[in-house]
């Protein structure tokens, strides 16, 4: 598996250099999942029924499903750098906020989140009732948010505090300090928990289901109930989400190794 | 004596002021009521025993650590918490440090013109074809575009003197700097340091090599337990050394 997993992250002629290398690695697995997204349908449609009869479907479920896991993906990078930046501040109200979002975020299901967000909110504020797409978004950001926001906390306390006095010792400014020196250093340093968080999120938008959002899972269920043939159906999905988390891992396998100036990684 | 002490009639500029600066850390009194000054051009050399406050007296120069009480004037700025002057004066105010402090995800060439781009606002032209000049000075323009892990302590430790250099400080601040290398490599940082000197650079040096207080520090500073124990210049500290304490010190240090 590693020896596979190795031949899939450099099939690169060995002469090109690291970024080059982690460049061609992101590029081809971006249009990858842009080809299963448009034209995945096809390959699927020559299946043998069930799955070929209801690729459509499987097509477009898959499609839910990435656009929950990029939108909430990119949201809850934001909220978790706005967490972690609050978890480290010296300003003790930001801490209480963000101590108390980490908190309660990861102290309840991510289901009760969903719920909560699409139907109890809008009790509450009626001006925040959203679609069960956007809810589910808005549910998954908020969850993924405060996992990434330990991450990143993690990798801002690992930048060793010389780093900051050489920085400012030149007299560069807190907000460059923050840009060049310890940011770098400590998304490094999160990269691997921040993937594994997004690939969770794509497991966990799966979730979605819950409030009747139309994605791979609901995709997957639905035809298994119709055809009564459970083995084929489910595998599909099950095939569907291992090939996308995948292509997730090369992606974030290659941004590691961008980073990886010091060749640590064999 | 070195080659550029100040000429004779012509009064020394003082360039950093310190005045009744007390410091603690927790119950341990770390710096008492300590009065000196440094002047433009000068090298001087702060010696002391482990834990006699020699290093905090340094960094509070650029304030790496605060000052309870006293005052500290550097080029005409208050060192206190206004942050604005305070990175107008750490611009001015070089450091080199004992572990190096080399940005890792940097190349030696953007780890020397980071600062003067950012702060001194030079293009990145401008900026990397003085850094080029500085990494000749240093004797390492051939590793410009290696990454600090590359290299070995006493060329990092060469790297964080021109980067210091590259913003045309008006003091540098030297915290142990040969401390942490082997001792091959030492030498080559020395070198490097006695080449400044000459240039007329104001230098505050920490450290513990006395063949380089004797031969270009115009000034010794003795701490011991907070205080400056001794102000002399290096022939009379290291030749007519009449303190029993200093004596001692300076027989364990050459053993």
């Amino acid at each position: 598996m590693n020896a596979l997993i190795r031949m899939l992250a450099s099939p690169w002629p060995a002469h090109w250099g690291r970024a080059r290398k982690s460049s061609a690695t992101m590029l081809s697995a971006t249009l990858l999942m842009v080809a299963v997204l448009w034209l995945g349908a096809l390959p699927l449609s020559w299946m043998p029924d069930p799955i070929g009869n209801n690729a459509i479907f499987y097509i477009e479920g898959v499609r839910t499903t990435v656009m929950l896991t990029v939108m909430a993906g990119l949201a809850g990078v934001v909220l978790g750098l706005l967490g972690a930046l609050g978890k480290t501040s010296s300003i003790w109200p930001f801490r209480l906020v963000a101590g108390l979002y980490v908190w309660v975020v990861r102290g309840t299901p991510l289901i009760i989140q969903i719920l909560f967000v699409t139907f109890a909110l809008p009790q509450i504020v009626p001006a925040l009732r959203m679609t069960e797409f956007t809810s589910a978004c808005v549910a998954l950001a908020i969850n993924i948010g405060a996992y990434n926001a330990e991450a990143i906390r993690a990798g801002l306390l690992a930048v060793p505090k010389g780093q900051l006095e050489a920085a400012r010792s030149l007299g560069l400014s807190q907000g460059w300090t923050f840009l060049d020196i310890v940011f770098p250093q400590a998304f490094k340093i999160a990269l691997p928990s921040l993937v594994n968080n997004v690939v969770g999120l794509l497991k966990d938008s799966s979730l979605a289901y819950s409030i009747g959002v139309v994605e791979l899972t609901a995709v997957g269920n639905r035809i298994q109930s119709v055809t009564f043939l459970p083995v084929p159906t489910l595998t599909a999905a099950a095939l569907i989400y291992l090939l996308l988390t995948t292509m997730m891992t090369l992606v974030s396998d290659a941004i590691e190794r961008r980073f990886d100036v010091e060749g640590k990684l064999k | 004596m070195s080659a550029h002490a100040a000429t004779p009639g012509q009064a020394p500029v003082q360039l950093i002021t310190v005045q009744g600066v007390n410091k603690s850390f927790g119950n341990v009194q770390v710096l008492k009521d300590v009065n000196t000054h440094f002047n433009a051009g000068e090298v001087t050399v702060i010696l002391g025993a482990s834990g006699s406050g020699k290093s905090t007296l340094l960094r509070m120069l650029n304030r790496l650590e605060t000052h309870d009480s006293g005052r500290i004037v550097v080029d005409g700025i208050e060192v206190n918490d206004d942050l604005a002057e305070l990175d107008k004066l750490r611009a001015e105010v070089g450091m080199v440090f004992q572990q190096f402090n080399l940005f890792p995800h940097l190349s030696v060439l953007d780890n020397v013109t980071l600062a003067p781009r950012r702060v001194r606002k030079l293009s990145r032209a401008a900026a990397e074809q003085r850094g080029m000049e500085l990494l000749d000075r240093v004797g390492l323009k051939a590793h410009a575009h290696k990454h600090p892990f590359q290299l070995s302590g006493g060329q990092q430790q060469r790297v964080a003197i021109a980067r210091a250099l590259a913003m045309e400080p008006r003091v540098i601040l030297f915290d142990e700097p040969t401390s942490a290398l082997d001792p091959e490599m030492v030498k080559e940082v020395l070198d490097v340091m006695k080449q400044l000197a000459r240039s007329g650079m104001t230098m505050i040096v920490v450290t513990h090599e006395m063949g380089f207080a004797r031969e270009v520090g115009d000034r010794v500073l003795f701490v011991d337990k907070g205080c400056i124990a001794q102000d002399a210049p290096p022939e009379q500290f290291f030749g007519a050394q009449t303190s029993e304490r200093i004596r001692a010190f300076l027989g364990q240090i050459a053993h």
